[in-house]
């Protein structure tokens, strides 16, 4: 079927958000549990095909595939009532069980030693669909499994379907609290790099952010899991509903991609959801929250503030940072007429700073919603953003990569794994990738862009050898 | 003697009564107290004696009953009128007359002996002889008893007259029944008048009187006289006849005679009943009393007289022969006016009073030949086509009508000749006619002017309606009404009425039948046979506007029109028979109230009847379209096709198609994208859509010019067959011309997302090893296909939202409210007019030629980049090639490539280095003639007067990204500046000189700039 999406969920996180995401979409097209269409669910102006396959009993198959290296969790979705949903040649579990012990290495060496069985699957699933537009890869970056073998995958998928778009909901390590994975900084940086190099677009999600919407906005003190991953759900069946609901734009993956990312590098997408009633599965407990006006400019007007941002930047102390490219997709009952008023407010107040470099807009997506979920608000908008200041995020990694490379700690594990046999290069490289891709943000909230850039990476020439030396010699300097 | 008694007859006019009624009114006391009980017996007696009793009774008292009837007021009248008393008439007759007492108290009476005297001589003249009292001897007694009476003795002389005047009345009898209504006719007439005009009258009497009296002795003269008027009569006749149309006939003419004399003031003695028999035997018994008694007639007097009299009335026949337009002694037509002048001949034989008269009359005459002509067909001078049949055949009628009185006139006239002929034949008899008047030319003007305005008008309609047919001939005639005078209003509405006849049957006939029968070309409506029926709805039927009534607004014809267009729809095109409800009915309030079509008030029967017929049919069609036709699906399904609203779907077809669309046009056949339209539509979700409207989607290829690539022949198209082809069959090149461009802008944005972006990311990925040789070409490629991808994205977004998505929103609240048929097809013809503007197409300027300019640009970065990329994968694999050379020498120990090598290397990279730097300056070209062509569009959109077109062009260039770096954007990018220049130019203007202006701002002084060049 056409414009088809695979999806893939990696890890322990990645696989929880992923059944968040597919229960979301059931609920949106009113396909039940075991994956029979409702009987309410009479309306076809839905595109189910996207995300589902049907099967010849006529019900319907996520395109989905899970992957972890350890039982629990895709033991518990296979315990839950949608255990009926997936296609279980595509769940794999690996045989020994152990898991990846949350370190990058061990994912990314079980990935390689797995990965004929996966593509196996991946394979079989591509030759399912018409016409394959992409892979959705949904994985923390700072565990085992999601960031190592995802890795793997991603890179992997890049090599096998060079044509296909490889797009990643990865969620960041929570900032806030002392992780128990010491090594997190490592696997951070090791993902950070293929999410560069091998994805085309990611969706971060940033789990501090997150963690502080839901304390913040949503008032629950100390959010599960499952909250928050409700939360992420939302936004990943939001920012597609472009694909399922088709009407007379963005109706594909690439589509709604492509104008967000100016360069190759810079695909690191921000989101933010308003207004952030949160569902009753989130507080059911909760009634106290606020009833919003909700207008198309008070939406519009919210999504450009920084705290409903799904992505916790630091603080923009020089003020110099701004949107390469902004997409809002809003539905609800929506005047058409208050649309460009907005925008003509937006702009004649200045309340989005834009790249100096080139044209850009809001790009707003009038998008239908399902007909079997009662929303709250009469108006409810996504915005998926490129924004220079998301390099603040990669430069925390950075930082904290660097203290503990500076230190030489927890990197036995590391070695142990064949990547890291020979040496340490490997991790070194990746932060060469991060620092580059920090810099060019940087860069990209100047005029003189296109300059930069040529300028920088005009010295580089060599083999590919000589490339990682000389980076770190250019990349020493401003540090 | 026999004159004083013709006098006193000609006088009262027969009015006995008369006279009895002024013997009872010279006391100022009441009637009812004066005539006492007694008297009242003594009258009743004697009048039973002058009328005799028993079987008799009964028809005389008919006599006096008529008599009775005529003369008194109708509250007097008892409502048995089968058993009449004579009594109670005398008494009614001594009241009514006593209450009008002084009326005849001028006029000369007979003594009161003279009348008892003639009272007894009738009675006993008429009694036979067996009878043993004679009854003028019994009558003689009950008079001694009333003059014993305490009666003034005029009032007693008062009475004997009127009772001689009923003796005299009984004497007659076979005249009496005729002539008793006449004589109190004019009792009345003189009574209602009171006194001035009975004076005129006994003037007119005794004139009257006078050359009457004449024609007693020469007989042979009358008898010549008679003849003539017999010949002139014919001739009357026969030209009534001439000028009547065919359906006027001498019978209707007849019949209006007849119903004229039972109602009219003259009586009808002529009328072949032969009472001149009777004439001359009651003549024969009283001729010896009556001449022995006449004395010699004065000779010269009377043939004086009768030659006075002949031109009185050869005058008044004159009048009334012009009058019907033929010339007489005194009266002929000016050849070249054809108005009536007075005969220079016999002129001086006239009275100026005479001939003014004359001449005045005559006018009527000429307004006569007038309206025969305009009713005569053969002139040419008339109304054409089938409302000028019926106007000319209402001017017809209209004829027949004064014809009719012309002839009344002629007839009393004739009438009159031949009592005068009976008077010279039994003289003493006379009197009892004498009493008509004669024709003069007074009564003549008094007759006169209703009727000359009346045809004054109609003349004046006729020769405005000249040679003018259909709604123009209604209109004209419309104008009239306007007027203001009654008659006229009266004349015109008669006229209209008249006409619309045959309009209002047309009506019905197209709105209940859909049929024109409209041989002359009159019809508002007209059917364009040439036409066919695909093209029934739109072109087929048309208003004729110049044939259209002024009293009907373009609001009315429009509907008229639809009617009947949705009834031949709906049975052509639909075949659907039974169209319209009650169609009987209708038609029967429509064709027989044709004087409501031009109320001006539009709320008759029949604009109801037309409303409710509109309604009903555009009911049926609508529900015929929008029920088993589906158009509204088809209207959706278009809107979603071919306007590319089904996203999805455009987006499925292309990647599809996408090799087709990239070969040359003569190379790509129709039969293999059919497959694959149909694989798209299979694949989206237009699968759930109706398979009826699916099946008429199409794909077609057009004839290809050189150079074509598939892109730019392969169009979607919407076939549409039967009723809905008739519907929509004219937005269809509409739709056709808006698809080129949407297509184009799909082609652009597949060009810059599946081909551009896509490689560019996956080649990034590729080609990392050597970003840094290529990273001039590449971040400017990336950066360059980002703001062109920004430009498509906008406006795109703007085309497909703001543009048809809106409009689209509005036709649909549209169509839900829609009564009528044409109510969406407007709404839909309105939505696609906005549209083709809003995707400038058509719109004559810049824009259209900067877009093209764009979208070439586009196309030549595409070419660009797959050459680009061309080059690195070339440099790539020699890399690799070589990298490839060194390691295998490393493994063969050799350890290192020869000289050569190297140089061919540093050689290929040399060339390398060259290519990706004048790729880099032709990437730059591209980039500046792109550049050039936005700001252009940009400017174009600023400068556009259009609101929406200026707010796409801050959209455009949302973070002034343009506007900074081109200074002639900056000032009219928003539409405050644009206000603020056009406030302050005006200003500026008017208070300063522009050169002492310098130290207004810089932006002002531009934006005047700017406003000076639009």
């Amino acid at each position: 079927m056409p414009s088809e999406i695979i999806t893939l969920q990696l890890g322990q996180c990645g696989n929880q958000i992923g059944f968040e995401f597919w229960k979301r979409l059931c609920q949106e097209h009113g396909i039940s549990p075991s994956g029979v269409l409702e009987d309410f669910a009479t309306d076809t102006n839905d595109r189910k095909d996207v995300f589902f396959y049907q099967a010849d009993d006529d019900h319907y198959i996520p395109r989905a595939v899970l992957l972890d290296l350890e039982p629990r969790v895709i033991n518990t979705i296979m315990g839950s009532a949608y255990s009926k949903l997936y296609n279980p040649e595509n769940v794999y579990l690996s045989k020994h069980g152990g898991g990846a012990g949350n370190n990058w290495a061990s994912g990314y060496s079980q990935g390689d030693k797995l990965q004929e069985e996966i593509f196996d699957i991946l394979d079989r699933e591509a030759d399912g669909s018409d016409s394959l537009e992409g892979f959705v890869l949904c994985h923390s970056i700072a565990g085992g499994t999601g960031s190592g073998m995802g890795s793997f995958i991603m890179e992997r998928l890049a090599d096998r379907y060079p044509k296909k778009l490889i797009q990643t909901y990865s969620v960041f390590p929570n900032q806030d609290e002392i992780s128990d994975v010491v090594v997190q900084p490592y696997n951070s940086m090791l993902t950070l790099r293929r999410l560069t190099t091998a994805a085309d677009s990611v969706v971060v999600l940033d789990n501090t952010a997150l963690n502080r919407i839901a304390a913040d906005r949503l008032h629950i003190p100390n959010p599960t899991f499952t909250q928050i991953n409700t939360l992420v759900s939302t936004i990943m069946s939001v920012s597609t509903t472009t694909l399922r609901y088709p009407s007379y734009m963005n109706n594909n993956l690439i589509g709604l991609t492509a104008p967000l990312i100016p360069t190759p590098q810079l695909h690191f997408l921000m989101t933010g959801y308003t207004p952030l009633t949160g569902d009753p599965d989130i507080n059911s407990h909760q009634h106290t929250v606020n009833v919003r006006k909700t207008t198309v400019l008070d939406v519009m007007r919210r999504l450009l503030q920084p705290k409903n941002m799904m992505v916790s930047t630091g603080l923009d102390k020089t003020n110099h940072h701004c949107y390469i490219s902004i997409l809002n997709i809003i539905q609800g009952e929506v005047d058409p007429t208050q649309v460009h008023k907005s925008l003509q407010r937006i702009r004649e107040r200045k309340l989005a700073q834009f790249i100096p470099w080139g044209p850009t807009s809001i790009q707003v997506a009038l998008s239908r919603s399902s007909p079997y979920i009662q929303s709250n608000s009469r108006v409810s908008g996504l915005m998926l953003a490129n924004h220079t200041s998301i390099c603040s995020l990669f430069e925390r990694a950075l930082n904290q990569y660097d203290k503990l490379r500076k230190r030489g700690a927890f990197l036995d594990q590391f070695r142990r794994e064949d990547i890291f046999k020979d040496d340490l290069s490997e991790l070194d490289e990746s932060r060469d990738v991060v620092d580059c891709l920090v810099q060019e943000y940087e860069a990209a909230t100047r005029m003189d862009y296109l300059q930069f850039t040529a300028k920088r990476h005009t010295k580089t020439y060599g083999a590919g050898d000589n490339k990682s030396e000389e980076s770190k010699s250019t990349e020493n300097l401003p540090v | 003697m026999s004159q004083h008694r013709r006098q006193f007859r000609g006088g009262v006019e027969g009015s006995a009564i008369a006279a009895a009624a002024a013997v009872c009114s010279n006391d100022d006391e009441t009637g009812a107290k004066i005539i006492s009980k007694k008297i009242m017996n003594l009258l009743r007696e004697l009048c039973e004696h002058i009328k005799g009793s028993g079987q008799d009774e009964l028809r005389r008292s008919k006599d006096i009953l008529k008599l009775h009837h005529k003369f008194a007021s109708p509250n007097l009248y008892t409502p048995s009128p089968l058993v009449p008393s004579t009594v109670q008439y005398v008494a009614h007759a001594a009241q009514y007359i006593s209450k009008s007492p002084n009326a005849f108290e001028n006029l000369p009476v007979l003594s009161e002996q003279e009348c008892l005297q003639k009272i007894m001589d009738t009675l006993n003249s008429k009694a036979h002889t067996q009878d043993a009292q004679k009854p003028g001897d019994l009558f003689y007694k009950v008079y001694k008893r009333l003059s014993d009476e305490q009666i003034d003795t005029r009032k007693r002389q008062n009475l004997l007259n009127f009772l001689l005047c009923i003796a005299d009345g009984d004497s007659a009898p076979v005249l009496s029944s005729s002539r008793a209504p006449a004589g109190t006719c004019s009792v009345r007439g003189a009574v209602t008048e009171e006194r001035p005009s009975t004076e005129s009258l006994q003037k007119e009497f005794n004139t009257r009187y006078h050359s009457l009296s004449s024609c007693n002795v020469p007989g042979i003269l009358v008898q010549t006289q008679l003849a003539k008027l017999a010949l002139k009569s014919n001739g009357l006749n026969n030209n009534l006849i001439l000028n009547a149309n065919s359906n006027t006939s001498i019978n209707t003419n007849n019949s209006q005679l007849s119903t004229f004399t039972t109602n009219g003031n003259m009586p009808p003695e002529i009328n072949g009943k032969g009472p001149g028999g009777q004439i001359y035997s009651y003549d024969a018994s009283q001729a010896g009393m009556g001449l022995s008694k006449q004395g010699v007639p004065n000779y010269m007097e009377v043939l004086k007289k009768q030659k006075d009299f002949e031109a009185e009335h050869d005058l008044a026949q004159n009048a009334v022969f012009a009058f019907i337009g033929i010339q007489g002694r005194y009266l002929k037509k000016d050849v070249i006016s054809g108005r009536f002048k007075l005969n220079p001949l016999h002129q001086k034989a006239l009275t100026a009073s005479q001939s003014s008269m004359l001449l005045r009359l005559a006018e009527l005459g000429y307004y006569y030949d007038r309206v025969v002509q305009f009713a005569n067909t053969a002139t040419g001078y008339n109304a054409m086509g089938c409302m000028g049949q019926s106007l000319i055949s209402k001017l017809n009628d209209e004829l027949t009508l004064f014809h009719g009185k012309v002839a009344r006139l002629q007839d009393e006239m004739n009438q009159f000749r031949a009592v005068q002929m009976r008077d010279y034949i039994s003289r003493d008899k006379t009197w009892l006619n004498r009493r008509r008047d004669d024709i003069t030319l007074v009564r003549l003007m008094g007759w006169y002017g209703v009727h000359l305005k009346r045809m004054q008008w109609l003349s004046k309609i006729a020769d405005a309606c000249q040679m003018r047919k259909g709604g123009e001939l209604a209109s004209v005639v419309y104008d009239f009404l306007g007027h203001g005078g009654d008659e006229v209003d009266v004349v015109a509405v008669e006229v209209l009425a008249a006409i619309c006849k045959p309009l209002v049957r047309m009506i019905s006939n197209w709105m209940l039948e859909g049929n024109i029968d409209d041989t002359y070309g009159e019809f508002f409506v007209e059917s364009l046979p040439e036409v066919g029926a695909d093209r029934l709805w739109h072109d087929k039927f048309r208003l004729r506007h110049n044939m259209l009534p002024k009293f009907f607004s373009l609001d009315i014809a429009d509907k008229i029109l639809k009617t009947g267009k949705s009834i031949n729809f709906l049975r052509e095109i639909c075949e659907m028979q039974e169209l319209v409800k009650g169609r009987e009915k209708l038609k029967e309030i429509m064709e027989n109230n044709a004087a409501d079509i031009f109320s001006y008030a539009q709320d008759t029967r029949w604009h109801a009847a037309m409303e409710t017929c509109y309604q009903q049919t555009s009911k049926h069609v609508l529900d015929m379209m929008v029920g088993p036709h589906k158009l509204l699906d088809h209207l959706h399904g278009m809107r979603r096709y071919l306007l590319l609203g089904q996203g999805d779907f455009v987006g499925i077809l292309i990647e599809n198609m996408k090799e087709e669309l990239e070969k040359k046009g003569s190379e790509i056949y129709s039969h293999d994208l059919s497959a694959m339209l149909d694989a798209a539509l299979r694949c989206t979700n237009a699968q759930y859509d109706d398979p009826e409207v699916l099946n008429h989607l199409d794909i077609v290829v057009k004839t290809p010019y050189p150079g074509d690539c598939g892109w730019d022949v392969i169009s979607l198209q919407y076939t549409v067959q039967g009723p809905l082809a008739t519907m929509l069959e004219p937005t269809m090149s509409t739709y056709k011309i808006l698809f080129k461009p949407l297509w184009r802008m799909k082609h652009m944005e597949f060009l810059l997302s599946m081909k551009i972006w896509k490689e560019q990311m996956g080649n990034a990925k590729a080609l990392r090893s050597m970003k840094g040789e290529i990273a001039k070409a590449s971040y400017g490629l990336h950066l360059f296909t980002s703001e062109i991808m920004h430009f498509v994205h906008q406006m795109q977004y703007y085309v497909l939202f703001e543009v048809i998505e809106c409009n689209w929103v509005d036709l649909q609240k549209q169509m839900q409210k829609a009564t009528a048929l044409d109510d969406i097809l407007d709404a839909h013809e309105k939505f696609l007019r906005t549209i083709t503007v809003g995707c400038f197409i058509k719109t004559m300027t810049d824009m259209e030629r900067n877009l093209e300019m764009v979208y070439g640009n586009i196309i030549s970065l595409e070419n660009w980049q797959s050459h680009f990329y061309e080059e690195c994968f070339k440099e790539l694999h020699a890399r690799e090639v070589h990298a490839k050379r060194i390691a295998d020498s490393e493994r063969a120990g050799r350890f290192g490539v020869t000289a050569e090598q190297q140089m061919d290397r540093d050689q290929g990279y040399k060339n390398f280095q060259q290519k990706v730097n004048s790729a880099c300056r032709n990437l730059e070209t591209i980039a500046s003639s792109y550049e050039k062509a936005v700001r252009g569009f940009l400017l174009a959109l600023n400068s556009s007067n259009d609101p929406n077109l200026q707010l796409f062009g801050t959209r455009l260039d949302f973070n002034e990204y343009y506007k900074k770096r081109d200074t002639s954007l900056s000032v009219p990018l928003t539409f405050e500046h644009m206000r603020m220049s056009v406030a302050s130019t005006t200003r500026g203007y008017k208070t300063l000189p522009p050169k002492s202006a310098q130290a207004q701002s810089e932006t002002q002084s531009q934006s005047n700039k700017h406003l000076i060049v639009d």
